[in-house]
This record gives C-alpha cells, structure tokens and sequence, in this order.
C-alpha cells in the first residue's frame, strides 16, 4: 500500500496585500516528521497555520491554492475547520497554558467533544500526559494551577493537550525555542516517539535540531520554497545555494 | 587618573515624586477615616435619644420615623434594598456579561465601535434621569399589566439594572479584550468552535475583570439613591414583592437631606441608617475578597466573578450530560462531522443569536427612554429657559444658574480627583512592592469604592460644612464629590496600567531606568487611553450624581456662585425637585432640563471618545 499524502498545490497566503506564501506547492508523507526551517519572516510559520486554518482566525488574512489531505481539500469551504483541528492539533511557540488546573488543560479539547464520564476522561488525561512525558512529573498535583509548572513542563503540558485530542497530524510551532536545552532535548525525544503515532509537521529555527528530528526538510526564503526534500540530502548536499548558504549558517 | 567604576553612586531616587505618589494614594485612608467619625458621630447621638434604642433598632420589624409613637426598626429598609438591589443585579449580570462577549468575540470591528459607545451612553446618563424614566414612564406601563401600586419597586429594579448594566459590559469587555490571543489560538487549535473558545476559555480567564465589574454594579445598585427614591416611594414595610411601593436605605437618608423629615431622632436616625448601609457593604466586600484569595493567591482579589465561572461551568455540565461519545471515531472519518458536531455547531449558533439579542435589550432601553425625554422636553427648551433663574412659576422658569453651578462644580472636583487617582494607581501599581502598607492602602480603597454615594452626602455635610466650616457651598459639594470619584479614578487606573504588557517594564529596567523613569515613559503613556476610559465615566458620574451634594446645594439660590464659598444648584438637583413636582408643566420642565443636562454629557463624551479611539487605532501590542 502507498503511504497516505498531505499535497499542498499552489499555495498562497496574504497579509492584506502582503504575500508571506508564494505559490508552494510541496507533498508531506504521513508517519513522518517534516520541518521547515528559514529566516525569520520567510513564511514557514504562515505556511504552517495553513494545515489547521488558524489564519482564518485573523482578519485580513487569505488564501488561495489547495491542500488535499483524506481525499479532500482542507481549505475548501465544505471544510469545517473546528473539526479539521480536532484531526490537525498544534503546539505554539510559547507555551499558552489556559489559567485553569493541568487537569483541566488536558480534559478541555475532550470536554467539548461531549466527554463527560470521568472514568474515561481520567484514562484519556493519564495516557496524554504519558505521551507528552509529562505523567511522572505531575501525576501527584493534576489539580494544581498550570501556571505552577516550569517553561518544559508547561509546553509538554501543551503537547498533551494536543494529543487528548486523537489528532492524525501534529504541528508544532518553534516549540522549543522558549526552552532550556534540557527540556528542549526531552521534547526532541518526545518527537522521536510520537512520530509513530502521528504526523509532525514542525517549523524551527535551530538547524541542529531540523537535522536531529526531521526525516524531510523543507527551507523557504521569502515566502519562496526554495528546496524540500530528504533532511539527510538538504544537509549534506543541497541543490541550491542558498540552502547551503543558509545550512552553513553564512547568512540569516 | 583612576577609571571610573560603573558601579559607584547611586540611581536617582525621586524621593519628590515618589512621596507625592505615596500621599495620593494615602488620601483614601483619610476619606475612611472622615465616613467613619461622621457615622460614628451622628450613630451615637441617635442611640443616645430617648425614643431610640439599639434593641429596638435591631430587632423591631417596624420603621416608622415620624408621629406620636416612632418606632426605629431596621428590617423594611433592609429588606427594600435587597429588594432593589437583588432584582436588577439578576436581570443585569445575565445581560452584561454576554452583551460584553457578544461586542468581543462575535460582532465585527466596525460594528463595535458603533456598538460600544452606545451602552456607554447608558452609563453617562445620571440616575435621577433614571428615576424621572421609571416614575413617568415604566410605572404606569406596570401598572396597566399587573397589579401594581403608583410607588413601585419593580420599576426602580429595571432603572437600576439599566444603569448598572454598562458597568459590567464596559469593564468586562476590556477584561475580555485583555486575554492574550494565544489564549484564543490555543482553544481554536484544539477544535474548539469560537463560541466554545468565548465561554469556556476566554469567559473564565478575564474573570477578574469581569468580577470588578459585577463588583461596581453591585455598590451601585446598593447605594443606588435617586431612582429608587423617585421610584419606588417612601413606604419602608417589610416584604419582597415587586408590585408594592418599597424603601430603601440609601432612599432614607434622601428623605432625611431633602428635608422632609422634620429635624428631632428621625433626622439623626439617617446617621444610624447610613452606618449600617456602611457595614453592609463593607462585610459584603470583605466576603468577596476572602472567597477569591484561597483559590488565586497572588492574583487580585475578586470572588463573586470566580463564583460566576465556576457556576456557568456548572451549567454545561448539566446541559451536556446526555452525550458520550467516543473520540476514536473521529479517526475513521476525521473531517465529517458526526451527531455531537451538528449539536455543537447549532448550540454556537443559537448561543450567540441569544447573546446578541441580548445585547439588544440595553440598546432598545436606551432609545425608549431619548424619545420620552425628547419628546416632554423639546418644547421647554428656548433662550429664557437656559438663562432664567428656577422660579415657582413654570412660565418665567429657567436653569442659567443651575447650569453654571454644575459647570463649575464638576471642574473643581475633577481638579481634586483626577491627579490623586491616578497618582496612587501608580503608587500601588508601580512604585511600592507588596508590603502591609501597600495590603492596607489598597483594602482600603476597594472600600471606599463600595460606599454608597449618599454617605458621601452625610460626610460632606458634617466634614466640609459644618465641622471645617465651608458651609453649604460650591467647595463643600466639589470636595464631597471628589471623594466620591476617587476610588473609582484609583480602580479604572489600576486596571489601566495591568493591561500595559510587562515586557514594556522589563525592558526600560533592563536598561537601567528607575521604577518611576519606566512608569513615566514606558508604561503610563500606553494606559493613558485606559484612564481616559475611567475618566469619561467618572466626570459623567459626578455630573449627573444627585445624592450626595442633596444636602449641601442650595435649592433656593437664584443666582450662580461667583466665588467657591458660595452656595450653589446643580442640574440633576433641579431635576430631582421638578420631577417630584405633582404639576404636569414642572414635570416638562424637568425633561428640559435633562435635555440640557444630556448634550452637556455627550459633548464630554465625544471629546473623551475622540481621545481613546485615536489611542486604540495607534496602539500595536
């Protein structure tokens, strides 16, 4: 059997008259983990809330082209996007707890869905906080304010509440960026394990951690694609100069 | 020549600005110092009098002030207030608190900024217009459909919740505004529809917000003065039912301030009134910040808004109990939605269909009452209205000085409150670390915040009057009435400064400046829109307040004060006597006045809205 695709076809996103993503068109496979690395206001963030429509959420802000995923296109307007980020989850930059307890941040994407049984929800909330490598840290003090946890513990709490969620496809903002190198390393880890379970989709702006993580790379300068392709390929012998400009770090 | 060491000397230390700042912000322990002796006082001599006794006054069910026989029991004012209060709080929070979700998350930019200045409105518009609204207008529509007497709580209800609702909306919606967008980002992510995103995430993080609001509303409505005396009768008699005429505590002392009760134990009697209105509110605010502070520790100290969210959670709980339905199926077919999805989207739909409907219901009272208004009072209005002097005789009558007298008023009280308000906002917001000092000056300001205007009325007639011996002049009103706007100048300032990001602090620190360089520069030029807001509603609070200078102003002056020692009349007074006024023509009259009083209002409010709404456009964080 063929490996399931996400195709983006001829994507475009404005900021107004802005154009942060030109015309990209690029295949992801399913099962894998894909990063897009680029200086900074080059698109791959924009690129990046195209796959769960977060930038339906600002004003001024539009799209054209098409991403085809489950033999649908996801920008199409039969395409309920509260439904589309139940299966296409995100982890942002900084990490955005809600001010409630880390109970309630895990049973939040679960509670709206109509759970309710408890039993179910507490099974569901352990399981998530095990992905996230969360579980031994705060299994003891679930019911403590979210806010009481460190800078790594709150992102992972962020990835759980991602995943409580069942999504097929992860995507992850700079998720570490905010993050000691600690944490960031135990994040990586986790990335490593949930690459099983779900599609990562991740934009980064360290390019150890793209070369450490990703099985596929893509680089944008500009709102351009300028080359997409095996992580391995990309770093060792990119096509384009300016890849290998960017990868040896002479410019950015 | 030896180098010289960065780290020798000393950072300025502003010793000025800072005592200045720090006396500001200690003018609220003297103002609770004055209402406390001035109640105190007048309390004791009351108990002191043969026909009063504190047994009696506890215990009796019976208030009956004046005839051969009085008899001092607390219990029907009692009663009449939570009457009053109870009611429009019940129609108002429900009504507020989604007009503000509904203005935030669901109405498009354009249409909010037609929309929001409009419930403002509502704000701006002073009490005893309220009362004149529900003696002359809603009074005789209750009646004509229950069983409802001339005098009715039911109709001083509905005036009050009106004008306490653009409290909650105002303050709740730029609570609402405040939550960060990742909050929003991070709800949406997650499959979350917006109405979801608006109830279950945003809803409960600008809860402290929302609690100050609903905790404004409820001092208004308590010490709501005006309306309830025009409305609801002078009738104190111990039950709960809306149709009947009903008195309050606050509208007691009225009574007492516009002479209406003859001099003797049922005039002292307003001292005894106004202290247990005092204590009232003060347990009520204690109990708020006691709830609150086991659950949220540092974070401010607010409860009956963290009561609200958890009970409005409560309720979904109940709502959605029916569903269970498995996540796992979302995995087979992801982008379908399945029965629970359509049931979700439906419930967004009609939630904010409801919540936008009832955002309409404030718009709607509003307008009714411009027409009424409009339409008794257009016709009074000509040059000799605007430039007589009141007289008795409703032809020959104008309001020249009255209006002058308001003019002058207002500027001198603002000239008092403005800069001290704000001077101790940044004191306790800025400048002075958590100490005890700063635990108690901020206590104390939270209850000075809840004091009903009309014991500020008490204070200004023993304090300003007669104790410090300014009469019953202009200086004595504007004095009284600026404490009575301080608190509420501190509290919207405060709000103002939180809502500056604290990046802009770290970063004028992290380059050396002091704590007062980093307010002057970084942090009190981007609140400034904020203390505008809290500004514009503070100078229409005081210009259309009636209570507490009901004791000092001069009903009989003909002329207008030409100096600050000199007695005065101010419109919403005028207003006041007028609508009481049994005659048809006076109560015309009363509408041309409200007129008057009105453009005066929205002249302030535009230039105040031309100032925020400049801001708002330039700010990019």
């Amino acid at each position: 059997m063929e490996t399931k695709k996400i195709r983006v076809k001829d994507l475009s996103v404005f900021y107004g008259d802005v154009e942060a993503v030109k015309n990209i068109s690029l295949e992801i496979h399913e099962g894998s983990v894909t990063a897009f690395i680029g200086p900074s206001g080059c698109g791959k963030s924009t690129l990046l809330r195209s796959f769960n429509r977060m930038n339906d959420e600002i004003i001024n802000c539009s799209t054209s082209g098409e991403i085809f995923w489950l033999e649908k296109n996801i920008l199409g307007n039969d395409i309920d996007p509260v439904l589309l980020r139940r299966a296409v989850s995100m982890v942002f930059q900084k990490p955005n707890v809600f001010p409630t307890s880390i109970y309630e941040n895990v049973a939040f994407g679960l509670r709206i869905q109509g759970i309710r049984d408890p039993e179910k929800l507490d099974r569901k909330i352990e399981s998530s906080l095990r992905d996230a490598a969360l579980w031994d840290e705060v299994h003891d003090r679930l019911h403590d304010d979210a806010f009481s946890l460190s800078g790594g513990q709150q992102q992972r709490l962020c990835i759980a509440r991602a995943l409580a969620i069942g999504p097929s496809v992860l995507l992850m903002d700079e998720p570490t960026s905010a993050l000691d190198p600690i944490a960031t390393a135990k994040i990586e880890q986790l990335i490593h394990e949930l690459k099983e379970k779900v599609t990562i989709l991740i934009v980064t702006h360290s390019m150890s951690q793209a070369s450490r993580i990703s099985d596929q790379t893509a680089f944008m300068y500009l709102g351009d694609l300028i080359e997409f392709g095996d992580t391995e390929m990309i770093f060792n012998s990119p096509v384009e100069e300016l890849t290998g400009q960017y990868i040896s770090g002479r410019f950015g | 020549m030896a180098e010289e060491n960065p780290l020798d000397g000393s950072a300025p230390k502003h010793y000025g600005v800072i005592g200045l700042l720090f006396s500001s912000a200690s003018l609220s322990v003297i103002a609770s110092a004055l209402i406390i002796y001035t109640l105190a006082d007048g309390t004791i001599d009351f108990f002191r009098s043969e026909e009063a006794s504190i047994f009696e006054f506890i215990t009796s069910t019976k208030w009956v002030p004046n005839g051969l026989n009085p008899s001092f029991g607390i219990w029907p004012l009692l009663s009449g207030t939570a009457l009053i209060a109870g009611g429009s709080l019940l129609l108002a929070i429900p009504i507020g608190v989604s007009s503000a979700l509904y203005l935030s998350e669901f109405c498009s930019n354009r249409t909010r900024k037609i929309l929001k200045p409009l419930i403002e409105v509502l704000s701006g518009i002073p009490s005893v217009v309220h009362g004149f609204f529900a003696l002359l207008v809603i009074s005789p529509i209750i009646r004509e459909y229950f069983d409802a007497t001339y005098f009715n709580a039911a109709s001083a209800i509905i005036v009050v919740a009106a004008m306490i609702l653009p409290i909650i909306v105002s303050i709740s919606d730029d609570a609402i505004r405040a939550v960060p967008r990742e909050m929003r980002e991070a709800s949406l992510a997650l499959g979350a529809t917006r109405w979801e995103t608006a109830s279950r995430v945003i809803l409960p993080s600008a809860r402290s917000g929302i609690v100050a609001s609903v905790l404004l509303a409820l001092a208004r409505a308590v010490g709501e003065t005006m309306a309830v005396t025009l409305a609801a009768g002078s009738v104190a008699s111990l039950h709960l039912n809306p149709m009947k005429e009903t008195q309050t505590l606050t509208a007691y002392i009225a009574q007492v301030a516009t002479g209406d009760i003859p001099p003797g134990p049922a005039t002292d009697a307003g001292f005894a009134v106004g202290s247990t209105l005092f204590i009232m509110t003060y347990i009520a605010n204690l109990f708020a910040i006691r709830a609150t502070k086991k659950k949220f520790g540092n974070s401010k100290n607010y409860s009956v808004g963290y009561l609200i969210s958890k009970l409005m959670l409560k309720f979904r709980y109940f709502r959605n109990i029916e569903s269970n339905i498995s996540i796992s199926s979302n995995l087979i077919e992801p982008l379908s939605p399945n029965q629970y999805d359509l049931k979700r989207r439906s419930r967004e739909k009609y939630s904010v269909f409801l919540i936008g409907s009832s955002f309409s219901l404030g718009i709607i009272f509003l307008l009714v009452l411009l027409q009424t208004v409009i339409e008794s009072g257009i016709n009074g209005i000509s040059y000799n209205f605007l430039t007589n002097f009141p007289s008795s005789r409703s032809i020959r009558a104008g309001i020249g000085p009255v209006i002058l007298g308001s003019v002058y008023l207002i500027s001198l009280a603002i000239l008092f409150a403005l800069p001290s308000g704000v001077g101790a906002a940044i004191y306790l917001n800025e400048i002075s670390r958590p100490s005890k000092i700063n635990f108690f000056l901020r206590r104390t300001i939270q209850n000075l915040a809840a004091v009903p205007s009309i014991i500020f009325g008490l204070v200004g007639l023993v304090v300003f009057s007669r104790l410090l011996g300014f009469g019953l002049s202009l200086l004595t009103g504007s004095l009284t009435l600026a404490m009575m706007i301080l608190p509420m100048i501190v509290v919207t300032s405060e709000e103002a400064l939180l809502a500056v990001p604290k990046g802009f602090r770290d970063g004028a620190l992290a380059v050396g400046a002091t704590r007062w360089q980093t307010v002057r520069h970084h942090v009190l030029p981007n609140a400034i829109p904020g203390i505008a807001t809290g500004t514009i509603l503070s100078i229409a609070r005081a210009l259309g307040e009636t209570a507490p200078i009901l004791f000092v102003a001069s009903i009989f002056s003909k002329t207008a004060p030409s100096g600050i020692l000199d007695g005065f009349m101010a419109l919403p007074i005028q207003i006041f006597f007028w609508t009481r006024h049994p005659k048809q023509e006076f109560q015309d009259l009363a509408a041309s006045t409200i007129l008057v009083l009105l453009v005066l209002l929205i002249i302030l409010n535009l230039i105040a809205l031309f100032i925020r709404n400049r801001a708002e456009a330039k700010r990019t964080w």
